[in-house]
């Protein structure tokens, strides 16, 4: 028996359809990561999980326990933080604390020592409203509310988003200590460097899941050699490598009949892919048959003299884009 | 049970905070009383009189002080013809146009028939009556002196005597009239409003998806929500009662204790009403809209300024419904006439019907949306 169990999970809202016959599983322990675009179906799938809303189609176990039969007995097992902070503001931090504890018929003390990392950073303001408290601070309370009945899964949606970088990275070390404790996390995130921290990643888009594996097999699934290419006018470097690609797609969009030029330097099906900018760089595909330095030479050719390329270790973002275009 | 006692104290101390509800809740009942009750009344009073006088004589000299010195008249003008009456009808300077025709002394006198003209601005139909009234009374007044003056019948003319008691409210004071209702206005306000609100803000601000995640019973989360507003409803009348009764010597006759129980199944009414209004908003703004359009209707038809006996039929129909006209009538009766339990009793039970009809419809509307 796995922590989650999903079969052919489907859900609509009127015509749209949110997931389309999802299905994976999540392993005790397991810190699994969902990413995807803003509308993929990531919240839906959670609320399914949190035992919020019945999917229209498929079934969801949670150790053993179906979402909809027995959503009473799972709940006391589930801590689920949604992606709007949804503590109330106008009670303390350990107000909000107690709250919990005490509608899940425990208490703080008890389970002291399962959120005590996280709290130690916020106790000193435990007088304060909770709407007074800063993102980061926020987001920690969150977490030690839906802890604090020491529940076997975390279901947390997109819990970094608008929260300052020390935070996120705090926020993701608590999160490797808790899979420690044993505790099954299942994540959103729009974040790729925090997709990296998990177990395995799901990629989802469309409510369909593109894949899923563990973020290393993902990278290596890339399949192509990927180059990053960099020159201080990175603006025009992506226009020329984009309309050197144009020039050499094998279907040009002047849908000229006219033979091209066969001493081309580099072959036809040269790029698999248009090039993607990515920070101070543009990542690029190139297939066996050339060099990168006919890559370079290509660029001077155009005006881009001293432009250097290397090859790099595809990212999350590289194969989810990739994905995502094969989708299309 | 012990849940629920948490959720409880959870809810008065974020009232308590609520700087808005905590203040509300001790100035609704304290305005609402001060300000309507006193304002509110079909007294009409100082109607603005002209008078056209082109008779000119001790006869029409006498009408007219008579009208002056009742304390339902002032005369505001004497426009010297018809147009200069019409313009200060038209501008609202003058109610009502008494005309005294040239020839008023001389029919008194035996010469031809007295006639008198009387335009009324009837905009607001009722005070047009009223005044109207009020005139011919005091025009028969002086016509019965002229008669017994000139000797043409004797002093005790035959005829049937009316002599009027009013009873229950024998000085006919409108606050007594008023009281009752606005007290109903005011509970009607706390548990509509009040705890619709805050049910709908559980929403709006999304704490309600951190709840329903917890092995929180629909029940005890419904309970902790409405019960709080139960007691403030009810701490609101008693408050509202006792400003009546200090600024007002407002009379009690009835049984205190029957009032409290009446007003307490109203409020399980009116609290179901809210529920069941904020299944269907998602917003504070949105349920405001729903619940001020349904407050308006229910008030207005309760009968609390006109009687609901002369509406029309359907509309006393629609009172079948209403809870604010049940508890209406049941106010006045236990306030003023000191109605006991046997007089109120069909009143009470339909109360008690709505009450359940409405409570038990808002809680499953509630489980299948929320």
């Amino acid at each position: 028996m796995e922590a989650l169990e999903a079969y052919n999970i489907t859900h609509r809202y009127g015509r749209v359809t949110a997931l389309d016959d999802l299905s994976f599983t999540v392993g005790h322990g397991e810190l699994f990561g969902f990413i995807g675009p803003d509308g993929a179906g990531k919240t839906t799938l959670f609320r399914i999980a949190a035992t919020l809303i019945m999917p229209a189609g498929g079934r969801m176990i949670l150790f053993g326990l179906n979402t909809v039969s027995r959503y009473r007995e799972l709940r006391n097992h589930i801590g689920y933080m949604p992606g709007r902070f949804s503590l109330y503001t106008d009670l303390t931090v350990e107000e909000n604390l107690n709250f919990y504890a005490t509608i899940f018929g425990t208490t703080i003390k008890e389970n002291y020592h399962l959120i005590e990392p996280i709290y130690r950073q916020i106790e000193p303001f435990k007088k304060r409203q909770a709407g007074r408290l800063s993102g980061g601070m926020k987001q920690k309370l969150a977490l030690s509310c839906a802890l604090i009945h020491k529940p076997r899964i975390l279901i947390l949606d997109e819990p970094t988003t608008g929260v300052d970088a020390v935070s996120r990275t705090e926020f993701w070390e608590m999160l490797t200590q808790l899979k420690g404790e044993g505790i099954t996390i299942i994540v959103s995130t729009p974040y790729m460097d925090e997709a990296l921290r998990c177990d395995r990643i799901a990629l989802i888009q469309n409510g369909t899941l593109l894949g899923i594996n563990t973020p290393d097999s993902i990278r290596h699934s890339y399949g192509k050699k990927l180059y990053a290419v960099t020159h201080p006018d990175r603006y025009r470097l992506l226009l020329a490598l984009r309309s050197l690609i144009q020039a050499l797609s094998p279907e040009p969009l002047s849908h000229s009949h006219e033979p091209r030029a066969t001493d081309a330097p580099l072959s036809v099906s040269a790029f698999g892919l248009s090039p993607e900018p990515f920070g101070d760089s543009v990542h690029i595909t190139i297939p066996e048959s050339i060099t990168s330095g006919e890559v370079v030479a290509a660029l001077a050719s155009s005006g881009l003299p001293g432009a250097e390329i290397r090859e790099i270790l595809p990212g999350i973002e590289d194969v989810f884009l990739e994905l995502m275009k094969k989708e299309v | 049970m012990r849940k629920l006692l948490f959720l409880l104290k959870k809810e008065f101390r974020q009232i308590r905070r609520n700087p808005f509800m905590a203040r509300a809740i001790i100035a609704v009942p304290l305005l609402q009383m001060l300000i309507l009750v006193p304002a509110i009344t079909f007294e009409v009073k100082r109607i603005d009189l002209a008078v056209t006088d082109y008779d000119r004589s001790p006869a029409s000299r006498e009408l007219i002080s008579k009208l002056s010195g009742s304390s339902f008249f002032r005369i505001s003008g004497a426009p010297a013809g018809q147009a200069g009456a019409d313009q200060l009808l038209l501008s609202g300077d003058a109610d009502i146009v008494l005309i005294i025709p040239d020839d008023f002394s001389e029919g008194l006198a035996g010469i031809g028939k007295p006639t008198l003209q009387v335009l009324a601005d009837a905009v607001n139909a009722t005070s047009a009556q009223l005044g109207w009234n009020y005139l011919v009374s005091i025009v028969r007044d002086y016509n019965r002196d002229v008669i017994i003056s000139s000797g043409l019948a004797p002093a005790a003319i035959p005829g049937i005597s009316v002599s009027s008691r009013y009873w229950y409210n024998p000085d006919l004071n409108y606050k007594y009239y008023m009281l009752p209702g606005i007290l109903v206005i005011l509970i009607t306000a706390i548990g509509l409003l009040m705890a619709g609100l805050n049910l709908v803000r559980e929403k709006e601000i999304g704490t309600i998806e951190q709840i329903n995640v917890t092995p929180v019973k629909k029940w005890e989360l419904i309970a902790s929500k409405v019960i709080p507003f139960f007691i403030i409803g009810l701490f609101d009348l008693a408050l509202g009662l006792i400003v009546g009764w200090i600024a007002f010597d407002i009379p009690f006759e009835g049984s205190i204790l029957l009032f409290f129980a009446c007003a307490a199944i109203f409020l399980v009414a009116v609290l179901g009403l809210a529920l069941f209004f904020s299944t269907m908003a998602s917003t504070q703004q949105q349920f405001l809209f729903i619940a001020f359009f349904f407050v308006m209707i229910f008030i207005l038809m309760s009968g609390i300024f006109t009687p609901s006996e002369s509406m029309p039929v359907w509309a006393q129909q629609f009172n079948y419904v209403n809870p604010v006209a049940y508890l209406m009538r049941i106010n006045r009766m236990v306030m003023l006439k000191g109605s006991g339990f046997q007089d109120i009793a069909r009143d009470m039970v339909a109360l008690t019907v709505l009450a359940l009809a409405f409570i038990t419809l808002a809680i499953r509307a509630y489980r299948k949306r929320a």
